[in-house]
């Protein structure tokens, strides 16, 4: 099991104020090293090099901020602005047990998600990234951060609240995802929202010839749907840096040639769980996408296999919990406006689990879809899926109509 | 005492060799966006100048996948040069929040997007939605078509480099002000070759409006789109419409970009009795071809097909 040495109050306060004055420091010289080419350039058009020089010079102190020379036409001074609206219609042959907090959950019409995202430059430092979620509820701050986009060394910032970068799927949103619903193990481990919380990030894109990056995070350990295998739904504040959840991540990533991809990443996830005085939770995972889309004139064919494995440990009153979790996803994209898709999910469970109960068992589930864009903005697709858990009599199945529309100006995706 | 001067020496060879490659790259590493726009500042930026682009010559500007590797580039630019008007909208943003790169960031230092050096056609006048299909509220994007176009954006890409590179500054600028002077005399030359042709001969469809600069500039009548608006594929009724427009008006050539589908281009040839001119969706960047060769590929072929079709 991981340390559990107490972490003294004093030493969060430190770190903090470490960080506080890392990145006061680090934003002056951000500028600097665009600008120490540029220096030269009055000297030599200038007649009046010297003087030029003088005002450069008194530039320099407190390195002022560019403005921005061009802006997108069409653009001005508005964030780009999207809403999506994700709907389906859902029938299940017996009771559901979907565990994503957007999947649809029951018989009839679910509105899965409206989803406004946000987005912009906000200095020449920082941009802006935000996902408010409405549901027939209420609101929901899904993400709201802010990404440096100027640290030395390779290093970025973000802060605010986000989706955490464990694994593949977890910091995406059901927008940009294959299936319907969000896979078993990530509802299981981390919560029908996805792991996410209040917290800082700082990544590193390493010097090496290919791509390879680190990510470490601390968010908040509390959320019964963003961190139920930690704080969950007890908020038992933070007295100490242990309170914290603390995510780290190595991502990689291969072309090989212009047609084929492959990204691997390993994650892991530590924290506190609220099941007796310094008890720890921790998560594994490991992550790979394998990509085939050949640079054929005229063809949209696409294919790929996602895979996602994670194991996670608990520490409770009495002994250690131990279950896994993996999900396979082969998608075929053979026409600009058709895709179909098989996935298939296997997550294990323990006795005496507080959190699942009637999780006592191995649970499968195998599920097909077929999708059909009539635009890039718009998405109509089919599901199918059959439900076992061990611990049942008979398989659940369900099939799911879900329709997206996309208005307004949609950030790109990640790869 | 041997082993400390052994170290020194080990140390001072490490150094040697781990300064030697910074020292012979004293060049400005430069990013495009487009092949195109890369050949474009090979020209100008000649040996003092490298260059790499994001998309092939074989990919539709508009849906290039993000992939990861593009970081490391963006990463070490000094320069990077886009085609603009929203037409890398889909994939650059994502790329340039990883490049952790301030230079290259809109509004940097080496950030230059070349749409802001050419005069952009259809640009939509009053209300803009996608009913209208996957329009660019900017403007059409697809202007390097038209090689005056790109003489003003090798002048700007000049200009750019010279505030990057001010050593350099004159070389740049007498490379651009070159090739735009061998680019304007091209356009002059193959304007006047078209338009010997009679105006009923120069009938085209083409597959997406990318080729408005080319044909405006050769003097090419565009009577219909393979699709039906732009992003939307084509659909049967509108195919039908089409072609008994197309035997109506009389056509000479179905022209597209190598990324497109060629199936309804094949058919609607075919069925029209007229050749299909499949045009490369761009330079040839990594096989060393220039912006001028592209250009002449590009107007040799619909040159041929018209002046075929005209016997």
């Amino acid at each position: 099991m991981p340390s559990t040495r107490p972490v003294s109050p004093l030493r969060v306060l430190r770190l903090l104020a470490l960080l506080a004055l890392f990145t006061a420091t680090a934003l002056p010289a951000l500028a600097q090293p665009a600008e120490a080419r540029e220096q030269a350039a009055p000297s030599e058009s200038d007649p009046d090099s010297e003087e030029a020089r003088e005002i450069w010079e008194a530039l320099q102190e407190p390195a002022a901020a560019q403005p921005p020379t061009a802006t997108p036409p069409g653009h001005g001074m508005n964030p780009d602005i999207s809403v999506i609206l994700d709907v389906a219609a859902a029938g299940f042959s017996g009771t559901p047990d979907q565990r994503g907090g957007h999947d649809p959950s029951k018989n009839g019409f679910n509105l899965q998600q409206l989803e406004l995202s946000i987005g912009s430059v906000v200095d020449p430092y920082w941009r802006f990234d935000g996902n408010l979620v409405f549901s027939q509820f209420g609101v929901e701050v899904e993400e709201a951060y802010a990404t440096s986009t100027s640290l030395p060394a390779n290093l970025q910032l973000r802060a605010g609240q986000f989706l955490t970068r464990f694994g593949r799927l977890n910091a995406t949103h059901p927008h940009s995802w294959e299936f319907v619903d969000q896979p078993l193990v990530l509802g299981k481990f981390f919560g029908g929202e996805g792991n996410r919380g209040l917290g800082a990030e700082l990544s590193w894109l390493s010097p090496l010839p290919w791509y390879l990056e680190l990510i470490g995070s601390a968010s908040e350990a509390q959320g019964a749907s963003t961190a139920r295998s930690f704080f969950g739904s007890d908020d038992l504040g933070v007295k100490s840096l242990a309170d914290l959840q603390l995510t780290g991540a190595v991502k990689q990533f291969f072309p090989f040639g212009p047609d084929w991809s492959l990204a691997w990443g390993m994650s892991g996830a530590f924290g506190p769980n609220p099941t007796g005085r310094s008890n720890r939770s921790e998560i594994y995972g490991t992550d790979l996408y394998l990509k085939y889309r050949p640079l054929r004139d005229g063809d949209w064919t696409t294919v790929s296999l996602t895979s996602e494995a994670m194991s996670r440990r608990r520490q409770v009153p009495g002994g250690i919990l131990t279950d896994e979790g993996l999900y396979t996803t082969l998608f075929w994209r053979f026409d600009q406006r058709w895709a179909v898709a098989a996935r298939h999910e296997a997550v294990t469970g323990v006795a005496d689990d507080t959190l699942d109960p009637e999780w006592t068992g191995l649970r499968q589930r195998t599920s097909a879809n077929l999708t059909y864009w009539p635009t890039e903005f718009s998405r109509i697709r089919l599901q199918a899926s059959a439900d076992a858990p061990a611990w049942k009599a008979a398989p659940v199945y369900g099939v799911f109509l879900a329709f997206e529309t996309v208005i307004g100006a949609h950030g790109p995706h990640h790869f | 005492m041997h082993s400390i001067r052994t170290k020194i020496l080990f140390w001072l060879l490490f150094a040697s060799v781990a300064l030697l490659p910074t020292l012979a790259e004293a060049k400005v590493r430069v990013v495009a966006t487009l092949p195109t726009l890369a050949s474009i500042v090979r020209e100008v930026g000649g040996n003092e100048v490298e260059v790499t682009s994001l998309a092939y010559p074989t990919q539709d500007a508009h849906f290039v996948d993000a992939r990861p590797h593009l970081v490391i580039q963006l990463n070490k630019a000094d320069m990077l040069v886009i085609n603009g008007s929203e037409l890398e909208v889909g994939w650059l943003p994502v790329l340039l929040t990883g490049a952790r790169n301030s230079r290259i960031q809109p509004g940097g230092q080496g950030y230059l997007d070349a749409s802001t050096l050419v005069t952009l056609k259809e640009i939509p006048h009053g209300r803009v939605d996608r009913s209208q299909g996957d329009i660019h509220p900017g403007g059409n994007p697809h202007y390097l078509t038209d090689p005056r176009n790109g003489g003003k954006v090798a002048i700007g890409i000049a200009k750019k480099l010279g505030a990057i590179d001010p050593a350099n500054r004159g070389d740049y600028l007498k490379r651009a002000k070159a090739l735009e002077a061998h680019a304007v005399s091209l356009a002059d030359r193959e304007r006047k070759r078209f338009l010997a042709i009679p105006a009923v001969r120069r009938h085209v469809v083409t597959y997406h409006q990318s080729l408005l600069y080319f044909l405006d500039w050769l003097g090419l009548e565009e009577i219909g789109t393979i699709e039906p608006k732009p992003g939307i594929p084509p659909d049967p009724p509108h195919v039908a419409r089409l072609l008994s427009h197309m035997r109506k008006v009389h056509t000479d050539a179905v022209l597209q970009e190598a990324y497109y589908s060629s199936r309804i281009g094949k058919l609607l040839a075919e069925k029209a009795g007229v050749p299909l001119v499949v045009l490369p969706g761009g330079a040839d960047f990594e096989k060393g071809q220039s912006y001028q060769e592209y250009l002449e590929t590009l107007t040799s072929k619909v040159y041929a097909a018209i002046s075929e079709s005209e016997r």
